[in-house]
């Protein structure tokens, strides 16, 4: 039967086919219907709808490459010039990247971990059996991201945690996993695949505004070292995802007063001594360092 | 500011009828099976994040939907009652889950497609919603396109967000507001060389929260005091792309105005923190409106298709502005007891120009070789001036002119290689070097704006190598490896990377339905100070399994260790002696998640999961016994660690009565205690019952 229809295909192919090589979406279908049924509905069918398309960019060829050989043959995986079961990684990505390539979002894909460890488009989206409309995503967004990064489940179990699992939130808020510029917050190299707010600033500040200033006063921390440096941003077992259970600790392994750390060279301030440390009122540094992220009115963050 | 618009994603989610694959229903037998395959092992897929135990994603519409013209549509519905009774401390439970009882619209899809790709007004139209009708976590997405001509988005989400933060404020910091975003994006000729984009972002953050203030002078005391939280973002956005000679060219400006009204009040008379003391406050109120802009450019010039290389760079310049009034009353009595009348008048300007320059080259001499290099720079300023003048009892002080700069340069460089010796074997290889310096300027002037001085500057270096391998010695089996290694000669705090370096390996067996993967990682930072090393341990580990056997079975097991060890010194004040100690903290977190689905005959679908985060802490029985260091203020000491269990175990039915309706039911229960303190402990149990149908 299969080869039945592949000679009927190869025999309706000369009528249909755009080029010497290429077949024509229409051939496919003769063996593939249940793809070809409801192919409507996938993103791709654009290149189809429109008619103006070049063959080698227009359904089904579009991505697979010239269908004759593989009509000849009356079907078989291996005559497909791009099977993507069966391709490298790299011809994966050389491939969809022929037309996905015009998105600034993808600009950095090449140098991407993601790609550095051979994790490429076919990885997260599915063309034919995606579960999702948009993007074409194999799964569920967070499914995917999970699959390899069970770490970070772990912490978006955690009691305090941003509200991924609920879905109000997604991994793609604050991460690119086609690749992302260099941070403009620590040493810049570190961490990695972490889009950008506000086109160069920490992706946190797309919904925590108010933290965002500019103001007279910095929380120099803040802005040199980023969040993460008293905050977990995915989740944490302590309020306000505070890297410690309690704010005195993440204030005082800063604000040691020695060394020659701190952008004057002098040290971090340390508490003066009228901050009796064995008192509860003084471990709560935020009861009087109100506006820890940035303050207009006083240096020390009083208001 | 725009958020991600594939957040629409797990609302979309919910309903497996999109999948293309899913039209076999109506072909051979064959077909049909591989096709409902199909479908379950997307759906099952759904339960391995283990989400809230609502809303359910079992199909209820024929999964090809109903044609209408030359459209298609697909819909579906969950509407039902939730439940939650919570026993224990109930703002925790707040805090970390939040469902509440009420009828809900847990979620709804509609899609309608153009069949053929030329419908007449639109091509695809996707709704989706989430968690309407008073979940703590509500979403709404909206998609209308047509092909060729245009692509229009909107999203919608909102978060009710209360956490009182009793552990590291008492409680008085409570905040109890809600969260509102949206995002609307219009593309104007989405598959064509020119492209036109207009988009406009909405973020508002508003709610009652409790706040604290410091009065009179250092020596005083901390009252309690009501905020309203007022803050209103908005965002509009204009650009374009365009392609010439192979390159792309995309431009984009941003208009991004921002608005605090903060009001800040004592309720009633209050003795402060410490009624001990002489201090006490009669009245309070502060207005502080906090306004501005920052208007930002992004330009992109990016290329790829080339054989041999592929290219991108991008400039940004982002120009925040801010303008500030801040008017304070006070009436009290100071740490004499004497009254005191104070108000506060202070207003200025800060500014934070941002500039961001990024080159990056990639090159292909070989099929097997790939080399990317990275170049950016930033640079940003934050120059801020202020005049303050206080009045206490009638008598000003003189007024003080306040000029402050911060500018941070950094300067990074990298080069990566990769080498794909075989199709099983690939080596990969980097360098980085970064450069970053911070001028600071803190200056005051009485009476006067103080005059210019000199900036004061300290620079860090950073060199880092990496180098990882992938192999892959059996088509099944991949083994993974990487490390970096960092050397930073100045770095600007006590806790950040000096001498660090990382291992990752990763292992993953995956053969038909079965997953099994590893992973284990490090990441140790050695920073040493003159009293003594700041020295962080985080270690990782975990295990994972997937069995889907049968089609109508499936499992998911997972494990993870979440180590973290840090030691670190510290400099404080005890009844005005200096003490000089160590600050030791560890977290040893454990994780379990599990959860199993199963199809009883296509008349049942039943999941049970369990989600189990236990940290475990240093094994310490008394929270003021440390096996570390003991000459400490008990706080401290019982701060070095924090045991605590959360465990939620869950189950879902899911029935089909009809053809088009399903009778759902879901439990969930949230179980959270502290190991030294019941004090925040609650037990919730939730759940939900709910129809969901189409028509």
């Amino acid at each position: 039967m299969r080869l039945s229809a592949g000679v009927f295909a190869l025999c309706l192919a000369p009528a249909l086919a755009f080029a010497a090589d290429y077949v024509g979406s229409q051939v496919c279908r003769t063996c593939h219907p249940d793809i070809w049924e409801n192919f409507y509905r996938n993103p791709h069918f654009k290149s189809i709808a429109s008619g103006k398309a070049k063959p080698e960019n227009t359904g089904c060829e579009g991505c697979h490459g010239p269908g004759s050989d593989h009509v000849a043959a009356g079907g078989g995986a291996d005559t497909i010039p791009v099977a993507f079961s069966l391709v490298p990684f790299e011809k994966v990505l050389d491939t969809c990247l022929r037309c996905h390539s015009q998105t600034l979002s993808r600009a950095n894909i090449r140098r991407s971990v993601h790609t550095q460890n051979a994790i490429v488009c076919t990885n997260c989206h599915s063309i034919h059996s995606s579960q999702t409309p948009r993007y074409l995503l194999a799964k569920r967004q967070i499914d995917l991201c999970y699959t390899c990064h069970s770490t970070v489940r772990a912490q978006f179990s955690m009691p305090f945690k941003h509200r991924v699992n609920e879905g109000v939130m997604q991994c793609t808020d604050c991460h690119n996993p086609h690749g992302a510029f260099a941070p403009t917050w620590r040493m810049a190299n570190r961490p990695y695949m972490v889009e950008q707010a506000e086109a160069n600033e920490e992706p946190c500040l797309k919904c925590h505004i108010e933290k965002r200033g500019p103001f007279v006063y910095e929380h120099v921390g803040v802005r040199v070292d980023g969040c993460e440096a008293c905050h977990y941003p995915h989740g944490s077992t302590n309020p306000r995802l505070l890297t410690r259970p309690v704010v005195f600790t993440v204030c005082l392994e800063c604000h040691n007063g020695l060394g020659n750390f701190g952008p004057n060279n002098n040290g971090i301030t340390r508490p003066g001594p009228y901050h009796n440390l064995a008192l509860p009122r003084f471990q709560n540094c935020t009861t009087c360092h109100v506006q820890i992220h940035g303050s207009n009115a006083d240096s020390f963050f009083f208001r | 500011m725009r958020l991600d618009f594939e957040s629409v994603e797990r609302a979309l989610a919910c309903n497996g009828a999109f999948s293309p694959r899913s039209v076999g229903r109506r072909l051979k037998p064959p077909l049909q099976a591989k096709a409902c395959s199909t479908l379950f092992l997307l759906f099952s897929a759904y339960v391995f994040a283990q989400p809230p135990v609502a809303p359910t994603d079992e199909p209820t519409q024929p999964a090809r939907g109903d044609n209408a013209s030359d459209y298609n549509v697909l819909q579906s519905w969950e509407m039902g009652y939730r439940f939650a009774a919570v026993g224990g401390d109930s703002d925790m439970y707040r805090s970390t889950v939040n469902y509440t009882d009420g009828v809900r619209l847990l979620s709804s899809s509609l899609s309608i497609q153009s069949r053929d790709g030329h419908g007449h007004w639109f091509d695809q139209m996707l709704f989706n919603t989430l968690g309407l009708g008073g979940d703590p976590y509500e979403l709404a997405a909206f998609r209308i396109e047509k092909n060729g001509l245009y692509r229009y988005d909107f999203t919608w989400r909102s978060t009710a967000y209360f956490n009182p933060a009793l552990t590291i404020s008492n409680g008085e910091h409570l905040i109890n507001a809600t969260n509102h975003l949206q995002d609307q994006d219009l593309t104007l000729f989405p598959q064509s060389r020119f492209r036109l984009f207009m988009g406009y972002s909405r973020i508002t953050w508003s709610g009652p929260s409790l706040s604290t203030v410091q009065l009179f002078d250092g020596s005083g005391d901390e009252y309690p005091v009501f905020s309203n939280i007022h803050n209103v973002q908005n965002e509009y956005r204009l650009g374009g792309e365009a392609q010439l000679f192979g390159f792309k060219l995309n431009a984009l400006y941003s208009w991004v105005d921002f608005k605090q009204d903060p009001v800040t009040n004592l309720l009633v008379p209050s003795p402060g923190n410490n009624p001990n003391d002489l201090n006490t406050l009669e009245s309070f109120t502060r207005t502080a409106p906090y306004h501005g802009t920052s208007p930002y450019w992004r330009v992109a010039l990016f290329r790829d298709g080339s054989k041999y290389w592929s290219m991108n760079g991008r400039f940004t310049y982002v120009a925040g502005q801010r303008g500030f009034v801040l008017n304070e009353n006070s009436f009290g009595t100071d740490r004499l007891g004497l009254p005191t009348l104070r108000q506060i008048l202070t207003f200025g300007n800060a500014e934070r120009p941002a500039a961001t320059g990024n080159l990056n080259l990639n090159f292909f001499p070989h099929p097997k070789l790939t080399i990317a290099t990275q170049t950016s720079l930033y640079n940003i300023r934050m120059v801020g001036d202020s005049f303050y003048e206080q009045y206490t009892n009638s008598v000003p002080i003189t007024p003080i002119y306040v000029f402050n700069f911060l500018g941070i340069q950094t300067i990074a460089s990298s080069v990566d290689a990769q080498y794909r010796w075989r199709p099983w074997f690939m080596i990969h290889g980097g360098y980085v070097f970064s450069d970053r310096r911070i001028n600071s300027v803190a200056a005051a002037g009485v009476a006067a704006p103080p005059p210019g001085q000199p900036p004061i500057g300290q620079t860090n270096k950073l060199n880092a190598g990496a180098l990882g391998f992938r192999v892959k010695p059996w088509r099944y089996l991949t083994i993974m490896a990487d490390g970096e290694i960092g050397r930073a000669n100045k770095p600007i705090y006590p806790i950040s990377e000096k001498d660090y370096h990382t291992l990752t390996g990763r292992v993953e067996y995956r053969r038909k339905a079965l997953r099994l993967a590893g992973r284990a990682g490090i990441d140790y930072n050695v920073n040493s100070v003159s009293l003594t090393s700041f020295a962080s341990k985080a270690r990782q580990y975990s295990v994972d399994a997937t069995w889907t056997p049968k089609n109508w079975f499936s499992m998911d097991l997972a494990w993870g260790k979440l180590h973290l060890n840090t030691l670190g010194g510290i400099s404080f004040f005890v009844s005005q002696l200096p003490v000089n100690a160590d600050s030791y903290y560890v977290s040893n977190i454990q994780t379990v998640s599990a959860s199993t689905h199963i199809i009883v005959k296509k008349r049942a679908d039943i999941l049970v999961g369990l989600s189990y985060i236990q940290d475990f802490g240093d094994g310490r029985s008394n929270p003021l016994v440390s096996p570390v260091t003991a000459n400490l203020p008990p706080a401290f000491i019982a701060a070095q660690t924090f045991p605590l269990r959360f465990i939620s175990p869950l189950a879902r039915l899911s029935i089909p009565i009809r053809a088009r309706i399903r009778w759902n039911f879901g439990y969930q229960y949230y179980g959270y205690s502290e190991q030294f303190s019941s004090i925040q402990d609650y037990r919730a149990n939730t759940g939900y019952s709910s129809i969901s149908w189409s028509f």
